[in-house]
């Protein structure tokens, strides 16, 4: 191996690494800031942060934000989970058929998606609240829910299910004893990825939110659009730690059933 | 034997995504085609007039943004990307792992914490100018922010992660005996990278393009908070047609022309991946 380029390749990695992280941490270090402008640093708060917790409007949005995210996640595991077994159990035609129809929402850019469920449940007079975020969230979730659980279904020995199947269990007994356990860690790696999606959307959220229904990213995005104020970067800063709270949670998972670590190395 | 008999399983989920998928999808392109009242309700008469009023200078010159916007996006992700992929497939396996991580961990982080970060770096009193007017270097903040190229880098910074994972999948698999050979024959460096390395990653390169450029379209967000609506994209052309103009006809036709797009971009990386024998989305 030749020295020079990997010094090279070393700085570059650093200075991509650097880049990266910059605005991230920009974010988090402005929200200790005293002064109530990017301008001057001008000594360390955590003021803004107990702005943040007497604020009943963000608290209400918090609360919704984390029942849809729950709610998008048991639905997504519930669906992904089982158009991953049905497609394996399924002719190939039709598993090509389940597999398109989900995967579309990925490929058809979020504005576009969401301006269509908007015009969609809207016609169907259906009320905008939780139950359209949860069913427009579910629809970028289960794609990585059916993903995740159908690689782990396809790396189970067939022989194991055969020989339950000899011994008298009815098809739902082997599902629920074998097949089950062995897809958990990657149904619940999964789940994690929903709730933190579900958490993260802006778009179709701003769609399908009603009145009395407002995520929290849309919030923050309403907050963002008049300015910079350090409340914002310490709500930002306190939505990190839950991230990392959930990524660390995975990674736990995954090493100790030893398939996960999904959230990182996988997606 | 799989037979169509088993199918019977599948039927109650194909009728969940197709309708919560296929129905809107095909109501768009519907209502499309749908005029309206003076109220902004949608009546039942067949027209064309929101397809006319695509072509129409005005708003053709929003798709050309578009799309300019998610090509340079495309390009630019690339070009920063590459290398980045490349230098990482060749590190040592658990260095590999630990900057993979890191590559894709911005992921998980919030998007409008992470297009915000920009604003703090960017902004009349951002990091970047106090820095700037501390040194001396410049005696008033620079203006960087509002412009196509402050959206350009929120979206280059998004997106970038995309690229590089589906360029270091392509560069990974790579038969390290192809390089050996061509060096062995005393091909040099550059000459091996762009006569060999760089044709057998075709197919990462077009799967990364692919996936950068859809969302490039469509993350209004982003150009709403780091481009301060100087240059008009389509995501928030249609935003605006929704919201404020209650103009839903003419929206869905955006919609349908940003879908186009969308389908154009995947027939030509599905005409690539098939010339290649590769494919993102098997």
């Amino acid at each position: 191996m030749k020295r020079k380029t990997n010094r090279f390749g070393i700085f570059y990695l650093s200075f991509f690494f650097v880049l990266l992280y910059l605005p991230i941490l920009s974010v988090v270090l402005y929200s200790f800031n005293a002064g109530s402008s990017t301008a001057k640093w001008t000594g360390l708060t955590l003021d803004w942060y107990r702005q943040l917790f007497n604020d009943r409007v963000i608290g209400e949005a918090f609360t919704i934000s984390i029942q849809v995210a729950v709610l998008t996640a048991f639905l997504s595991a519930l669906l992904g989970t089982a158009a991953a077994t049905i497609s394996l159990t399924v002719t190939r035609k039709m598993k090509k058929v389940i597999q398109g129809l989900m995967l579309l929402p990925l490929l058809v850019p979020e504005v576009a998606l969401g301006v269509s469920l908007l015009l969609f449940f809207n016609g169907l007079k259906l009320p905008f609240g939780h139950l359209t975020l949860v069913l427009s969230h579910s629809l970028f979730c289960v794609p990585y829910v059916y993903i995740m659980v159908l690689l782990r279904l396809q790396e189970i020995d067939a022989s194991i299910i055969e020989s339950a199947r000899d011994l008298g269990a009815t098809k739902w007994q082997a599902f629920q004893t074998i097949i089950l356990p062995l897809i958990m860690p990657a149904i619940v790696t999964s789940s994690l990825l929903a709730i933190a999606l579900s958490l993260d959307d802006v778009v179709i959220s701003t769609y399908m939110s009603g009145p009395a229904s407002t995520t929290l990213p849309v919030h923050i995005f309403s907050m963002m659009r008049v300015g910079v104020t350090p409340k914002v970067n310490a709500l930002c800063t306190l939505i990190l730690v839950g991230t990392f709270f959930i990524i660390g949670l995975n990674q736990l998972i995954g090493k100790s059933s030893k398939t996960g670590g999904y959230l990182i190395e996988k997606k | 034997m799989k037979t169509s008999k088993q199918n019977v399983l599948a039927i109650p989920l194909i009728i969940w995504f197709g309708l919560l998928v296929g129905v809107p999808l095909v109501y768009v392109v519907v209502l499309s085609f749908l005029s309206r009242d003076n109220l902004g309700n949608i009546i039942l008469q067949f027209t064309l007039e929101n397809y006319e009023k695509i072509l129409d200078p005005i708003y053709l010159r929003v798709f050309v943004n578009s799309f300019l916007l998610a090509v340079l996006t495309g390009l630019l992700t690339l070009l920063i990307g590459y290398p980045v992929a490349y230098i990482t497939a060749k590190l040592a396996p658990k260095q590999k792992n630990m900057v993979i991580g890191l590559i894709m961990l911005p992921f998980w982080i919030s998007s409008l914490l992470r297009v915000y970060g920009w604003i703090i770096l960017l902004g009349n009193t951002g990091l970047i100018n106090n820095v700037l007017l501390a040194l001396n270097l410049v005696d008033k903040p620079l203006p960087l922010m509002y412009k196509f190229s402050t959206t350009l880098i929120g979206t280059v910074y998004m997106l970038i992660p995309f690229m590089i994972i589906a360029v270091y999948n392509s560069v990974d698999k790579l038969d390290q005996s192809l390089l050996e050979a061509s060096y062995d024959l005393g091909a040099s460096k550059w000459k091996t990278f762009f006569n060999i390395v760089l044709p057998l990653t075709i197919p990462g390169i077009a799967g990364g393009f692919t996936l950068v450029f859809i969302p490039a379209l469509g993350l209004y967000f982003i150009s709403d908070l780091l481009g301060g609506g100087q240059t008009i994209f389509l995501g928030n052309l249609i935003n605006t047609l929704v919201n404020r103009g209650r103009n839903r006809p003419l929206a869905a036709a955006f919609s349908v022309g940003m879908i186009l797009l969308v389908v154009l971009i995947i027939s030509v990386y599905s005409r690539i991946a098939k010339d290649k024998g590769e494919g993102l989305f098997r």
